[in-house]
Parts: C-alpha cells; sequence; structure tokens
C-alpha cells in the first residue's frame, strides 16, 4: 500500500525531519508509527497526505508515485484517503451531522447519498444520538469518534491517524484504538503515529520506531 | 452545479456571519454604484433632451429683400431635391415681425421704432437626422448660401456639438471616478472576504485533505463577493430611485422646466440591471482576489 525509497525531508539548514527513510507499509496492514517528539512521525503523514513535498527519495502508495500527481490527481488521491488529528480538526459551527456530511459535500457527493452514509458512519461509532450536537458540546472522546466517523465517510483505502489519543485518557485510548482495530479489520489500512508505547502494546501490531528521522526500530506486535 | 449551490450557500451563510465588515464591503460597493448610477441619471436625461434637440434641428435661410420668386423658387427646389431636408417652411417679412412681436413682447417697441420692417423672409429648413450625421445637411447648406437671393444661412449646430462634447467629458470624468471608486471597493471587499477566509481555516484546511477540487474551496468566497457587490448594488439603486422619486415630487416642475418640458425620466431597466451587474462584477472580482489565498 506505501512504499517508501530513501525519503528525505529537509527543514531548514541541514536540520532532517526524515532521512532515508525506506518503509513498506503492505494493503490492509495495521502500522504503528512511534518515537519520540521532533522524530519525524507528522512529517511523514504530512507527506502522505501531500501537505508538503519531500526533498528527497519517493513514496509511492497505492501504486501512485506521489511525486507525480497533477492537482487534479492529487485531489482524486486524497480522496482515497481517511485522516485523523489528536486535536480532532472539528468545524464548530457545523453540528456533528454537519461536520460529517460536510466531506462528501465538497467532493460532490448527493444529499441523499451524503445523508445515508452519514447516518451509516455516526451508527457504526455510536453516536447516531449526538447528530444535532456541536463539537463543544462533546466529550474528547466523543470528538475523536466523530473524527473517525468523518474520516470513513468516503470510504477510503488507507487511513492516516496523528496522535488520535494524545489528549484522551487511556481507557477511552484503548477505546478508539479499538475503533481503528474495527477499521482495519474491514481492509483499511491503518498507519497510527503515536508516541504512547503502552498503547502500542496493548493493541499488539506492527510498529515502527523513529528517531531524528531514521528508522531505528522495526517491532513485530503480538496481535491482542 | 452542486459546486455553484454550495458556493452560494456558504457565501450567503458567511456574508450573515460577516456582521460589520460585511455592512462596510457593501456600503463601499453602493458608494461607488451610486456615483456612476447619478451620473448616468443626470446624463441620460440630458442626453434626451439634446435628442430632442437634435431631431427638430433646423437650419434658416435668410433672403434679400429683392429677392424675386424665381430665385426663392430655386432655392426652394434645391432645398427639396437635396434629400437632407425632413421640411420646410417659409416665413415672410410680416410673418417674421409677428412672430419677433409674439415672442418679444418687451422689445415690441423697438422694433416699431426702426418704422420700416427690419426683418428678412426666410426659408426654416428642418434635417434630417441621417443628413445630420453624414455630412449632406453641411453640403446643402454651402450650395444654398452661394444662391442668387440668399442673405444668409444660420445653422447653429457648434453649441449642439459642444454640449454633447461636456456630456461626454462629464460621462468620461464619471466613469473614472466610478471606475477608482470600484477598485476601492473591490479592495474592500477582498479585506472583508479574508477575514472570513481566516475564520475558515480550518475547514479549508480539511476541504484540501478530503480532495475537494478548487471550485468548491474557492467558490464560496467568489460567492460572498458577488452577494455582497450584488446587494450593494441594489441597494444603490433603490437610493437613487428613491432620491428620483423625492425630487420628482418635490421640484418636478422646475425640472421639467429645466429639461424643456420633458419630464424627468429615472433610469431604464436595463441600465439598472447593468449596474447591478457591474457591482456583482466589482464585488466578485474582490471575493476572487481574497480566494486565491485559500489555496
Amino acid at each position: 500500500m506505501i512504499t517508501t525509497h530513501k525519503l528525505s525531508k529537509l527543514y531548514g539548514r541541514g536540520l532532517y525531519a526524515l532521512r532515508d527513510l525506506t518503509i513498506t507499509v503492505g494493503k490492509g496492514e495495521f502500522v504503528f508509527l512511534t518515537g519520540p517528539s521532533g522524530a519525524g512521525k507528522s512529517t511523514f503523514l504530512r507527506l502522505l497526505l501531500m501537505k508538503e513535498r519531500p526533498n528527497e527519495g519517493e513514496i509511492v502508495v497505492n501504486g501512485h508515485n506521489l511525486a507525480s500527481l497533477s492537482r487534479r490527481e492529487i485531489q482524486e488521491y486524497r480522496r482515497g484517503i481517511g485522516f485523523v488529528f489528536q486535536d480532532f480538526k472539528l468545524i464548530q459551527r457545523r453540528t456533528v451531522l454537519e461536520n460529517i456530511s460536510f466531506v462528501s459535500e465538497v467532493i460532490g457527493v448527493s444529499p441523499a447519498q451524503q445523508r445515508r452514509r452519514a447516518f451509516q458512519v455516526l451508527k457504526w461509532v455510536g453516536l447516531q444520538h449526538r447528530m444535532n450536537a456541536y463539537p463543544q458540546e462533546l466529550s474528547g472522546g466523543e470528538q475523536q469518534r466523530i473524527s473517525i466517523a468523518r474520516a470513513l465517510m468516503n470510504d477510503p483505502a488507507l487511513l492516516l491517524a496523528d496522535e488520535p489519543t494524545g489528549n484522551l485518557d487511556p481507557d477511552l485510548s484503548l477505546e478508539i484504538m479499538n475503533l481503528f482495530r474495527e477499521i482495519n479489520a474491514g481492509g483499511t489500512t491503518v498507519l497510527i503515529a503515536t508516541h504512547d508505547r503502552e498503547l502500542i502494546r496493548l493493541v499488539g501490531r506492527r510498529s515502527v520506531t523513529l528517531d531524528s528521522g531514521r528508522i531505528v526500530e522495526m517491532a513485530e506486535g503480538m496481535r491482542a | 452545479m452542486r459546486a455553484i449551490d454550495y458556493a452560494f450557500r456558504q457565501g450567503w451563510a458567511s456574508l450573515r456571519r460577516g456582521g460589520g465588515s460585511t455592512v462596510f464591503a457593501v456600503i463601499a460597493i453602493a458608494l461607488a454604484v451610486s456615483v456612476l448610477g447619478g451620473l448616468l441619471l443626470v446624463t441620460w436625461n440630458m442626453e434626451r433632451l439634446l435628442a430632442r434637440w437634435t431631431t427638430s434641428a433646423e437650419f434658416s435661410v435668410f433672403l434679400r429683400d429683392d429677392a424675386t420668386s424665381e430665385q426663392r423658387g430655386l432655392i426652394e427646389t434645391l432645398i427639396d431635391q437635396s434629400g437632407a431636408a425632413a421640411g420646410r417652411e417659409y416665413i415672410s417679412k410680416e410673418q417674421a415681425l409677428v412672430r419677433f412681436r409674439r415672442e418679444f413682447a418687451d422689445l415690441a417697441s423697438t422694433a416699431a421704432a426702426v418704422g420700416d420692417n427690419p426683418f428678412p423672409a426666410s426659408l426654416e429648413v428642418r434635417v434630417q437626422r441621417s443628413a445630420e450625421a453624414d455630412g449632406r445637411a453641411d453640403a446643402l447648406l454651402r450650395r444654398v448660401a452661394t444662391l442668387p437671393g440668399v442673405a444668409d444661412v444660420r445653422y447653429d449646430r457648434a453649441w449642439l456639438s459642444k454640449v454633447g462634447a461636456g456630456l461626454d467629458s462629464l460621462r468620461r470624468a464619471g466613469l473614472v471616478l466610478a471606475l477608482l471608486m470600484a477598485v476601492a471597493a473591490a479592495v474592500t471587499v477582498a479585506a472583508v472576504v479574508r477575514l472570513g477566509l481566516h475564520a475558515r481555516r480550518e475547514e479549508i484546511e480539511i476541504m484540501q485533505l478530503v480532495g475537494a477540487s478548487i471550485a468548491f474551496i474557492r467558490g464560496p468566497f467568489v460567492a460572498e463577493g458577488l452577494l455582497q457587490g450584488g446587494i450593494g448594488a441594489l441597494a444603490a439603486v433603490l437610493l437613487l430611485w428613491a432620491g428620483f422619486a423625492v425630487s420628482s415630487a418635490s421640484w418636478g416642475p422646475q425640472l421639467a422646466a429645466a429639461l424643456e418640458g420633458l419630464d424627468p425620466q429615472f433610469l431604464p431597466a436595463r441600465f439598472c440591471a447593468l449596474l447591478v451587474a457591474g457591482g456583482m462584477a466589482v464585488g466578485g472580482a474582490g471575493g476572487f482576489a481574497a480566494s486565491r489565498h485559500a489555496v
């Protein structure tokens, strides 16, 4: 699903966020990206989302070499990716239902399809009863579940999450991880950046540890 | 179609959220359109007057007192065959005196003091508009002036040309002023739309990440500018109309007298539509300029 070869990202003079990163994530795999702050985890996700471009090396996702995509192809590529952030990035002035259907609306999906899919994913994360609430009326765990529901709206082949449990307590974190496991069980490739080693141990999936932009450890997880 | 629908829904919502800053942008557009509209209103009515003067244009051929009826017949034949005249009328010396006494009653005694009737007989020729435009009227005038029995010809078109040129200058100056104000209004709209854009940074980021097209991302900002421009221009047209209605009610007779009996008219619907479209274009340009910061 994801293959990178000698990928480097340079910020400023000689400051590498990623250096010669070669990594492969198979289709349908669940992989943790871990390491201390500044290790390059978020940078790697930003490169996958094409929010930034690498200075060297190449990234191939689902057969697409990201360096050669046109603007229109980038839009198409992004439609196949779901994303979840630590700070949820929910739009405060929109209701839960609007936050979720919005991502389908802006890629031109018909209103009927938007609603059908939004109800589906809301039901799946167990928050269909909160669809008319505003994000500020929800708990952190609920907000992150909404964020996950939003990521699933376009039925992505790849789900990226950047510290999705960073703002949650351990019990809620495990609950969120269970959602990710279920998503992965449905065939979606999941790549999660987290510094929470205990959570990685509990979930028991493959992890890649970065430090100063380089891979320092790769570990196969023991499925929990 | 969905992108347009989305753009206008979001643009309208943003417009309503904008509050004071939106009002400021709408006022800027309304001012620019008011200046242009007011100027159009004045020149439109002046042009109607000018058109009347032009269509009623005539020249006078003053005959010598000793002109024979054959000479007069020759002049009339030339005028009739020229194809430049829409009609003609012979005014005898006596008729000219009567007309003078009627139109200038205060000076009637002056004419009487002279003794003999001092007014010459004349032919008053109404000129066709096309003949005026293509120069046939001028050519006829030059030929008539050389005929025997003609004392003088009078064709006061220069002042009409001056009035026309004056109106053109007024229109050009107004257009420049309105253009400058339109640029200022577009800049104001752009600034206001950019404020909304900053407030929606996160939303735009999400749109980009989910693969929304440029039309979906930029559309709402362009639509917001279009709506601001349209509302501003519409307000300006309504204000102009209200001002015109009040002026007509208060000073109708004076205005009609100034226009030589023509009733003052408000701008035709097509001009109003053009003003609103112009306002929308200015607002849309401002919104488009701001939207370039979104992606």
